[in-house]
């Protein structure tokens, strides 16, 4: 199945990502408008510094997201049965309507991909924009960094950090 | 072949599900003396706290059963109280019996009643079952006090719900501090602070010596030092017991839980035990024994699924863990958190009472990661639980643990590519 991956020689920490990502999931889908929304949507992809020194040329981050990983400890953990893989995409999909917010896939998330949406207490993670035919994060990359594809076509973002 | 699931719950749906995943010919039969439909035991203090309604206790879809190929005999007299492993055999309360090529024994625990709490009286309650909360439910209208026994998880998340529900509550709690089995004291502090503000009142330090009772009907308790609180309900919430009854006199070898192997096998190699019954190697502590907690039965279930259809899977190990949120102050605890005094364990602790905040790293002679509490600040939790589980050589970036901005990136900084590796492939372990 597609993923997201991030070139991090390409990724200048810009987090345009961020952004693109939480206009994604506003209301309005809509950067400007979404701002001004009452309840102001979170992103679901988070950039993180590797080196947090540096010139802007120099700085190595990454933009983090849910793996959708094979053996999702997050749907282990989850007491609701909220968080499931959708047969079909093979992604792992979150039921708002079962989380109660216990956090127990916080605590078991490796990478540290699901946000609380403190408001709401409820979880956030991606969902891989199923509404895009490509998702808004990787849209939104200006340098390229970000793709969406199949793993055995990824091997040039898995260079060294 | 034939596969006997015992047991309704976390560890018997994932096992179900893995079989189901690689094997929709064998005939799968699950038995649970529980006459419900499949419900997440964790969710019940939500349920009782009336934060969500019953229909969200559904842990999987109706018709999961019909879905998954099995038949599901459920009801009081379907609890099995014995087994023959040479006929491979399990027999039930009711007299009927069930013939197995593979079975896994997933009953759970029950409820401690400590033996200063006299059964059969009107306004003792355990808080272990969808019954349980039913029962005390319907003793909410009119009552007014209520007494929490035992300041563990359950006793905290039972006091918290009692609160929501208009009662005035107190905790009576024998140590020095709530959760003293999940958190140390600093950390404790913080939570009965929380609890005190939400209302709730915290009796450090006591015991109940005497239930007292009118007309077979609870009014109140005594404790240690002859003070009497009122009270209209009372809620035991002393531990739990493994369910490990049915293998007595078998051979299959148990002590407080059933022993299991890294495949969440029995001394006999057609029986498999997962979940809050089981003995399973504990990756923090190094030895085998029961976290009766729902992740980890979940993982085991899987596991002894996968083997029971001879998939030669291998449970990597449980850490002790939970996460409990108090008037929105988040607190997760992992593994050893508390270290005995005199061991080689160093700590690490950042301590802002004032703001809510703790954090505390467990750290052992060789640079692993043994335990971690966390208040407050919950971000990136599992990325400190990979460093226990992978046992990660944490001396190069010691002093970035306790931080804010501890992330995956750090993790990157310092692991190099097979980090990179790991997380694209989503790996946990």
């Amino acid at each position: 199945m597609k993923k997201i991956y991030c070139k991090i020689q390409n990724c200048l920490a810009c987090r345009a990502c961020e952004l693109a990502c939480a206009a994604a999931h506003s209301e309005s889908k809509d950067l400007v408008r979404a701002v001004k929304e009452k309840q102001l949507s979170r992103p679901r992809i988070h950039v993180e510094f590797i080196d947090e020194k540096g010139t802007l040329n120099r700085v190595r981050a990454i933009a983090v997201q849910c793996r959708h990983c094979e053996d999702a400890v997050c749907e282990q953990a989850c007491i609701a049965g909220g968080i499931r893989r959708d047969k079909e995409t093979g992604d792992i999909v979150v039921s708002l309507d079962k989380c109660v917010g216990c956090w127990s896939c916080i605590m078991v998330c490796p990478v540290g991909a699901i946000i609380k949406n403190e408001e709401k207490h409820q979880i956030l993670k991606c969902d891989h924009c199923p509404e895009l035919d490509t998702p808004a994060c990787i849209v939104a990359c200006p340098t390229g960094a970000l793709v969406f594809d199949e793993p055995e076509n990824t091997g040039k973002e898995r260079e060294q950090p | 072949m034939n596969i006997l699931i015992i047991g309704n719950s976390a560890a018997g749906t994932a096992a179900i599900e893995s079989i189901r995943a690689h094997d929709q010919k064998s005939k799968i039969v699950q038995l649970t003396d529980e006459a419900h439909p499949l419900y997440s035991r964790c969710l019940l203090s939500y349920y009782l706290g009336g934060s969500i309604d019953r229909e969200k206790l559904l842990y999987r879809a109706e018709g999961f059963h019909r879905e998954m190929d099995v038949t599901l005999h459920a009801g009081s007299g379907l609890r099995v109280v014995g087994m023959d492993t040479a006929k491979q055999q399990v027999a039930c309360a009711d007299g009927s019996t069930f013939d197995y090529d593979r079975v896994l024994i997933a009953t759970g625990a029950s409820a401690k009643l400590p033996d200063n709490i006299p059964g059969g009286i009107d306004g003792i309650f355990v808080l272990r079952n969808l019954d349980d909360v039913e029962a005390i439910k319907n003793r909410l209208q009119g009552a007014e006090r209520a007494v929490v026994y035992g300041g563990g998880l359950i006793g905290v998340k039972a006091a918290t719900a009692l609160n929501a529900c208009g009662l005035k509550t107190t905790i009576v709690i024998r140590s020095n501090r709530v959760l003293s089995q999940m958190i140390d004291y600093d950390a404790g502090q913080i939570l009965s602070e929380q609890l005190h503000q939400s209302g709730i009142d915290i009796l450090h330090g006591a015991d109940i010596s005497e239930v007292r009772t009118g007309d077979n009907r609870l009014v109140g308790v005594e404790t240690g030092e002859g003070k009497v609180i009122d009270c209209d309900l009372l809620v035991v919430a002393k531990g739990v017991t493994p369910n490990t009854g049915m293998v007595q006199a078998t051979g299959i070898e148990a002590d407080w839980g059933i022993k299991t192997n890294s495949y969440m096998q029995t001394n006999d190699e057609n029986v498999f035990a997962a979940g809050d019954v089981a003995e399973a190697y504990d990756i923090a502590i190094e030895a085998h024994t029961v976290n009766a907690l729902w992740t980890c039965a979940v993982q085991q279930g899987r596991i002894a699924g996968l083997n029971i259809v001879d998939k030669n899977a291998s449970y990597s190990g449980a850490v002790g863990m939970n996460s409990l949120n108090v008037c929105n102050v988040s607190l997760m605890s992992f593994g050893i958190t508390s270290p005995k005094e005199g061991s080689s364990f160093r700590t690490l602790v950042l301590n802002r009472p004032e703001r809510n905040i703790y954090k505390k790293i467990v750290i052992d002679s060789e640079n692993h990661v043994k335990g971690i509490i966390l208040v407050g600040k919950t971000n990136n939790a599992g990325v400190l639980l990979s460093l226990i589980q992978r046992k990660v050589d944490v001396s190069v970036f010691e002093d970035e643990l306790l931080s804010d901005r501890f992330n995956l990136g750090t993790l990157l900084k310092h692991g190099g590519v097979s980090e990179l590796e790991r997380y694209y492939k989503g790996r946990s372990l």
